[in-house]
């Protein structure tokens, strides 16, 4: 493998894109760049991948190890206007280029730069959540890195599948600020898929190697540059999750064609307020969301856990690089809060067989649990059924006088 | 500002300054709310060239191509066509005022016009060639600077009664009225508030362009930074509306006074659609979900939220060009006061 690091040079990066202007109008950009120059150099910085400086730091990685990672994650993944796709990622270059980079068309008609025109302010260009705006919202944007993602029809641990995430941008993920992007055309969201996952991975493979350090033997100061070790032992296992997720869909057994409404609501009632389903310890005994409430999920926790473990550090030079992150390159740790079931609003869909793949499996990254195991599939229906009930229930209750509302029968 | 008209030597001639100035600021408007919906689309670089238009020469770039093409081109080559036209106008209204033999101030104000529409279309091409996005913030601050002169040069072009087209008094002599204050002395309210205003709506926009212009390499220090300025913005515009409103002076001109409360609406619209234009890029806080909340996630780049976010960024210009001409009107109120004094103070401006 070549690793050939390409600083940015200029105030624009425009060195490093194709050529583009005929003679005519590098002619203007000439007399436009003199006055530009002239009122001083304010251009936009290039955009860049910003390192996972909370790992790196977390691991006490030197200057010359993050370099060391930097420049391998440039050499296998390219820069954010420039993506590279090695052929054992699975991902398709084509799409990523119509994804990546800067938002302009060449061509009338095609945008390029989709993800920056419509993510990266909330996703950050690296996909690590810390955009601008990703301080304002909540709950906060996914960052993509740890290559959790909670809505999809696999188990629990599986990476989601293509079509799950296609679904995800369709639809946005109601009652959060994640829009929905059902006025792209399929080939724009294909290739803003296609991105994510790109983003996802590289953020995994990067995290493996500031992981990697650690096995490092005696003298070695350097991680092994072999494909072997870099494609091998850091990158494949991330894309084989990826690839082996087509395959991983939970299997779901038919409702009932007669199934009697009204029993199965009772049946899942009961389930949702016994001791092995146990829903009412989160949720709370009114379905309010009220329940348990103290816990963070998978991306908070790291970082609330991570400041107890140096709240005793006694190296302050450690410490003050510490804090730089925790302030620069974190989102300030919140908890998060069981759903309230009584609004009617599923982030990850409303369809019954969104619900039945959320109680399955339970939301992964959250406390949410997987009911899988301890509640038969079946059984599982009939939960559905009355967390689908609950916003139209009266007082706690399912009133003999209140049949399910007619519009909401599947 | 003192207080110029143009000479009304022949009254029933066409006022050819004033009728040019007036459709140079319809036409701006229309190009500022194409210039809008270019930064709401994300269409600047729908077209990758400058000064051409995909290697056509702009003007002859076909006609069908541009109606029946990507909305994205169309925005933003009608964004280019329109400027060029705005161009054109500044340059006859020079001409024609230059002709009319104007006053001072409606001469200096017309060759900044003709500066800035110069400047704002070589920013639009540098936005385009260089690709950048503080060049893009400086063009959407430029665009409404050049939009409040067109204006300031429209109402000063004005007609208006012989009276008022001798020098104005030196400043003070018509405000032995203290007695007529309402809530600020009335030095104050005279002179500043209206100023202040333009001023305050003005960089109220350039907060309001940083936020549209954003750009995801910011950090969100910065972004936390441009929200809060937006938002005291917003509330000092707010304030300074409300002042001009309700402590006018009894000897300011009536139609000041209408334009106060013009404004004073359009700033609790413009309050609204803020509001919304938030919901629309960044959903519903969370502390706000207990009044309202959405049932379906907000649809990126729907017609509705175009509308609000546009709508939003045309609005704060307007506000901007409405207490430039409430500005000057206001100043006609010193120069009427010192004129004629305090007894016929209420009669105001005749339009
Ligand atoms: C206004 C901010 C915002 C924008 C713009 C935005 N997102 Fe999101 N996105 C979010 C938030 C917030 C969440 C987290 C939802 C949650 O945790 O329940 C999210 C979640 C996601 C997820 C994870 C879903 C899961 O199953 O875990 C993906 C994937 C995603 N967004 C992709 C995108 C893509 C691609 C775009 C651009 C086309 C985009 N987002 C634009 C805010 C945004
Ligand atoms: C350990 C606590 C916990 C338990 C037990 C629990 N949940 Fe949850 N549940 C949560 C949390 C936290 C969320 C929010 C996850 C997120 O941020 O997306 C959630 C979300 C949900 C959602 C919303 C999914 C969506 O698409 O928005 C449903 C439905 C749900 N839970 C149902 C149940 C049911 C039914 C049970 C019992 C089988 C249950 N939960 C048990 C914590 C819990
Ligand atoms: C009277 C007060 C206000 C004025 C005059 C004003 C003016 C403006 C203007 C002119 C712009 C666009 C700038 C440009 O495109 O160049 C803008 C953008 C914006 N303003 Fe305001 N604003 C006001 C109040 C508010 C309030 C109260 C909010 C609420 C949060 C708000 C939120 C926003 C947002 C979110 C944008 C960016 C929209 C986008 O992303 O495209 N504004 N404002």
């Amino acid at each position: 493998m070549k690793l050939t690091p390409t600083v940015p040079t200029g105030c624009n990066g425009i060195g490093n894109q194709p050529p583009r202007a005929t003679g005519f109008q590098s002619a203007w950009s000439l007399v436009l760049l003199t006055i530009f120059f002239a009122t001083g150099c304010g251009a936009t910085p290039p955009a860049w991948f910003r390192p996972n400086m909370v790992k790196a730091t977390k691991e006490k990685l030197s200057a010359q190890r993050e370099q060391q990672v930097a420049t391998i994650m440039l050499a296998m993944f390219g820069t954010p206007d420039d993506p590279v796709a090695l052929p054992e990622t699975g991902l398709d270059e084509a799409k990523l280029r119509l994804a990546a980079g800067p938002v302009r068309s060449n061509i009338v008609g095609r945008k390029n730069g989709l993800y920056r025109e419509h993510c990266a302010h909330c996703h950050g260009i690296t996909g690590d959540a810390l955009g601008p705006t990703a301080a304002f919202l909540n709950p906060y944007p996914r960052d993509y890195r740890p290559g959790v993602f909670k809505f999809k029809s696999t188990e629990r641990a599986d990476k989601p599948t293509h079509s799950d995430l296609v679904r995800l941008l369709k639809n946005g993920a109601p009652g959060t600020s994640m829009p929905s992007f059902a006025l792209l055309s399929e080939t724009q969201i294909e290739a803003l898929v296609e991105y994510v996952k790109y983003l996802s991975i590289r953020g995994e493979t990067e995290f493996n190697l500031m992981g990697a350090f650690f096995e490092l033997e005696g003298e070695e100061d350097e991680l092994p540059l072999g494909r072997d070790f870099l494609v091998g032992e850091m990158l494949t296992p991330v894309t084989e999750k990826w690839a082996a997720a087509a395959g991983a869909r939970i299997p779901v057994p038919e409702m009932p064609a007669d199934l009697d409404l009204v029993a199965s609501v009772a049946k899942g009632r009961a389930l949702f307020y016994g001791d092995k389903a146990n829903c009412v310890k989160c949720h709370g005994p009114t379905a309010l969301g009220d329940g348990q409430a103290n816990d963070f999920d998978d991306w908070n926790k790291p970082i609330v856990e991570w400041k107890k473990e140096i709240a005793g550090e006694k190296d302050s030079k450690f410490l003050a690089r510490a804090h730089r992150v925790l302030d620069g390159d974190a989102l300030k740790p919140r908890t998060i809060q069981p759903r309230n079931l009584r609004l009617g609003i599923y982030r990850g869909g409303r369809r019954p067989l969104d619900l039945y793949y959320r109680i399955h499996a339970g939301v992964n990254g959250a406390p949410m649990p997987a009911a899988k195991g301890t509640i038969p599939p079946e059984d599982i229906w009939d939960i559905v059924n009355y967390v689908r009930s609950l916003p139209y229930e009266l007082d706690g209750e399912l009133g003999a006088d209140r049949p399910m509302v007619a519009r909401d029968r599947f | 500002m003192p207080l110029i008209g143009t000479p009304n030597i022949v009254r029933s001639a066409v006022n050819w300054p004033h009728a040019v100035a007036c459709l140079l600021v319809a036409v701006t408007a229309l190009l500022l709310g194409f210039g809008a919906l270019v930064t709401t689309y994300d269409a600047a670089m729908a077209v990758p060239d400058w000064p051409g238009t995909y290697g056509h020469n702009m003007f002859l770039f076909p006609l069908t191509q541009w109606l029946s093409g990507p909305w994205d081109l169309f925005l933003e080559h009608g964004h280019r066509l329109l400027g060029a036209l705005v161009g054109v106008l500044s340059l006859l209204l020079a001409a024609v005022t230059w002709r009319r033999d104007a006053a001072p101030a409606v001469r200096a104000l017309v060759i900044a016009a003709v500066m800035l529409v110069i400047v704002q279309g070589l920013l639009g091409g540098m936005r385009v060639l260089l690709d950048d996005k503080t060049v893009a913030k400086v063009h959407a601050c430029t665009g409404p600077l050049f939009f409040a002169v067109a204006i300031a040069i429209a109402t000063l072009t004005r007609r208006m009664p012989a009276a008022l087209q001798i020098n104005p008094p030196v400043r003070g002599v018509g405000f032995s009225t203290a007695g007529d204050s309402r809530l600020l002395p009335s030095w104050a309210v005279g002179a500043a508030v209206p100023k202040a205003l333009v001023v305050a709506a003005y960089l109220q926009l350039v907060a309001g362009a940083q936020l549209r212009h954003i750009d995801a390499t910011i950090t969100i220090g910065a972004f936390r930074w441009m929200v809060v300025t937006h938002l005291v913005g917003a509330a000092m515009v707010t304030v300074l509306a409300a002042l001009a409103t309700f402590a006018w002076q009894p000897h300011e001109p009536v139609s000041a006074r209408r334009w106060s409360w013009l404004i004073l609406s359009m700033v609790f619209g413009q309050l609204l659609l803020g509001a919304g234009a938030w919901a629309f890029t960044s959903g519903v806080p969370v502390w706000l979900q207990g009044l309202w909340t959405p049932t379906e996630a907000v649809v990126a780049r729907s017609p509705r939220g175009a509308i609000v976010i546009t709508g939003h960024a045309l609005l704060g210009m307007m506000i901007l060009g409405s207490s430039v001409v409430m500005a000057l009107e206001w100043g006609s109120a010193e120069a009427l006061g010192g004129l004629i004094g305090p007894n016929r103070r209420r009669q105001g401006v005749a339009r």
